[in-house]
């Protein structure tokens, strides 16, 4: 008993070490005279992030980049800046980040910098010490289309109530401030019933918010949730209280999980860009640099759209609509 | 004992009372059959985790990897149901013996190896879920098979309100009320339930009364890990969505709620009855929130005082009971059982 236990933990340790080691090798084996651009994400293994591979692998097979994608188990700034400096050993030739912390970051990328290393950066436009961020939407355009959204769906007047993800999300909380701002200007008799509610992560927590609002605010008109969990949470709570159609529910949805909420008419319309462009933007910005290209000369990205730079960041515009007709055609 | 945990209870219930008097005064929707009934629904996840948890913590353990078990049964019986039809009988089948099969994990490493369980299931937690990032490589299931859906529309008691609509009892909450009165015959009435309760109070003397400590803890951690199963498919049903990641994160309110309901993180104390009315005490917390038009920003505030107030007040009040003399009576066999349980094998 005592043997066979000490034998299947040696195993196990073999194991362990020798994990790493058949992952690494896989990527040694890639050609080695390509450009070598490797993209961090946030977080590993979660919808957005696949998707976003997605574009990674295209831009490899049609730029003939060695390009792959890593990212940490979790949404953890440390982790991010540890595999920055191990590519940074590795000495590639290109980093395209999704930073998980900007501040924490900026020492790494100049390190990265002095060693002749680009640095892309997206959904960070702030972000200091990079050589170009990448931004498929415009942040004040994306707010402004989804409360046009909303007043498509509900008229110029009546209640409404926003959802974010959290209350610390950047992006979210960006949209939602650019947003009320906007409503305030443009549509003066829309009201917000109550602050943003933090469930847009979360399904069940916004199917349960909506069913509140409903008996708080027998007379709710819209919604607006940021976050992909939000609007369909939404969308469930009206179609159980026979309301799809008659309360406007838009904003941020992955489309697969969408469809059957806008097919059935319980959620109005989603709004998004596709993470692959983004992936695919990033690698092609990466090569057109590492080949000497200048930014200030960048017209469009081919396949993706036009540009507009505004001094090192580029944005791109892959804001979509999603809507019942179009919610089969994105493919995730 | 059982007078002070009845205390407890009281306590707990009071402060609901007090709550909905206050909720209502300001939002009269608060205090309809229509709004109980989807409190009861849609907290029937968390409450079934709950009861799982008690088990845990009158047992003397604790358990970090139940969200964890519940993820795994949940996406693995949707993936084979989704591949060979089954039915919804054979998903809670499924999913049950997936939960047991990790619950047991937990109680042998904890019961073999004498690691502590926070530390064992904070570890298990990481292999479990690790495991199902690295296989399913986190791609969400949008569609379930049809009888998800039509299984978690059924209602066993429909009423209709005042423009027709139609709202009552839905079977999940049906679900986990069978499981509770399940769980308090358990605990009241058999060997195992009186069992778990020995092993929580003392282990030393439990061992000595002749009671098999190990079947008691592996017992436990199963049944833990089979309500984590069950509570899986049921946001399967909830949500109608399976995401790797949507469950994990939920287990502090879950151990909270069951703490609120006067279990004892120190083991042989706990009730179902007390379990439920924390479960509802945190709900109606939540959802009073919005009913009262009170700022997104201050629901976390919200929620701690009222833990804060509930426990505190019958935790003061159970101190003042025992102050002077009766204090080395009730306290000194309590001290000496934490000093012992840890190395007692």
């Amino acid at each position: 008993m005592h043997n066979r236990m000490k034998v299947t933990l040696l195993v196990l340790l073999a194991a362990l070490i020798a994990t790493p080691m058949a992952f690494s090798q896989g990527q040694a084996a890639a050609a080695d005279d390509a450009y070598e651009v490797v993209t961090v994400v946030k977080i590993t293994g979660i919808p957005w992030f696949n998707r976003l591979e997605e574009g990674v692998v295209q831009a490899k097979k049609d730029l003939g980049l060695n390009a792959y994608q890593i990212g940490p188990a979790d949404a953890d700034p440390a982790q991010q800046v540890k595999m920055v400096e191990d590519l940074i050993s590795k000495d590639v030739d290109a980093i395209c980040i999704t930073p998980n912390d900007a501040t924490a970051l900026e020492p790494v990328f100049k390190k990265a910098r002095e060693q002749g290393i680009l640095i892309l950066t997206h959904e960070s436009p702030d972000q200091a010490g990079k050589d170009v961020d990448i931004e498929l939407i415009d942040n004040v355009d994306f707010a402004k289309r989804s409360w046009d959204m909303l007043v498509e769906g509900m008229g110029t007047s009546g209640k409404y109530a926003i959802f974010v993800g959290g209350l610390t999300v950047p992006l979210h909380n960006v949209w939602a401030d650019e947003g009320i701002k906007y409503a305030q200007e443009t549509y003066p008799d829309l009201e917000l019933v109550t602050s943003r509610i933090p469930c847009g992560e979360d399904q069940e927590l916004a199917k349960q918010k909506t069913l509140e609002l409903l008996k708080t605010y027998p007379d709710l008109k819209g919604i607006v949730g940021f976050g992909s969990l939000g609007p369909p949470g939404a969308a469930q709570a009206l179609k159980e209280k026979g309301l799809a159609g008659k309360v406007t529910v838009v904003g941020t949805v992955i489309p697969g999980h969408a469809a059957p909420y806008l097919k059935e008419g319980s959620l109005t319309k989603g709004i998004l860009w596709d993470p692959k462009d983004a992936g695919y933007a990033l690698n092609w910005v990466a090569k057109y640099m590492l080949e000497g290209g200048s930014i200030a000369d960048l017209k469009e990205v081919p396949g993706i759209g036009a540009v507009t730079v505004d001094g090192d960041v580029i944005k791109v515009d892959a804001m979509v609509d999603i809507t019942k007709e179009n919610v089969d055609s994105f493919g995730f | 004992m059982k007078k002070l945990l009845e205390r407890h209870e009281t306590y707990v219930l009071a402060i609901i009372i007090l709550l909905s008097i206050l909720i209502t005064s300001f939002n009269p929707n608060f205090l309809t059959l229509e709004n109980a009934f989807d409190l009861l629904k849609s907290n029937a996840f968390t409450g079934i985790l709950a009861i799982g948890v008690l088990f845990v913590l009158i047992s003397g353990g604790i358990d970090i990897s139940f969200a964890a078990t519940a993820t795994i049964a949940e996406y693995l019986t949707v993936i084979v149901c989704l591949q060979i039809g089954g039915s919804m009988l054979f998903a809670f089948a499924m999913a049950v013996l997936i939960g047991i099969l990790l619950g047991m994990v937990n109680g042998y490493l904890i019961d073999r190896f004498s690691i502590p369980p926070i530390i064992t299931t904070i570890a298990t937690m990481n292999l479990y879920y690790g495991l199902l990032i690295v296989f399913s490589k986190g791609r969400w299931l949008y569609t379930l098979p049809p009888y998800f859906r039509s299984f978690a529309d059924i209602r066993i008691l429909t009423l209709s309100t005042a423009n027709g609509l139609p709202y009552g009892i839905s079977i999940i909450t049906a679900i986990w009320f069978a499981l509770m009165l399940l769980a308090s015959f358990i605990l009241n009435f058999t060997r195992l339930g009186r069992s778990i309760y020995a092993v929580g109070g003392d282990v030393i003397s439990a061992q000595r009364i002749g009671i098999r400590v190990r079947m008691i803890r592996v017992s436990v951690y199963s049944f833990m890990g089979a309500l984590a199963a069950v509570a899986g498919i049921v946001q399967a049903l909830l949500v109608q969505t399976v995401a790797p990641n949507s469950i994990v994160g939920k287990e502090l309110n879950v151990i909270a709620a069951v703490v609120l309901g006067g279990a004892s993180l120190t083991g042989g104390v706990g009730s179902v009855g007390g379990m439920f009315l924390g479960v509802m005490l945190l709900a109606i917390v939540q959802n009073g929130m919005t009913l009262m038009k009170i700022p997104a920003v201050w629901y976390d505030v919200f929620v701690g005082l009222v833990i804060i107030i509930s426990v505190g007040f019958s935790s003061w009040k159970a101190k003042r009971r025992s102050s002077g003399a009766i204090i080395d009576v009730q306290e000194a066999p309590r001290t000496h059982s934490e000093q012992t349980a840890g190395g007692s094998r």
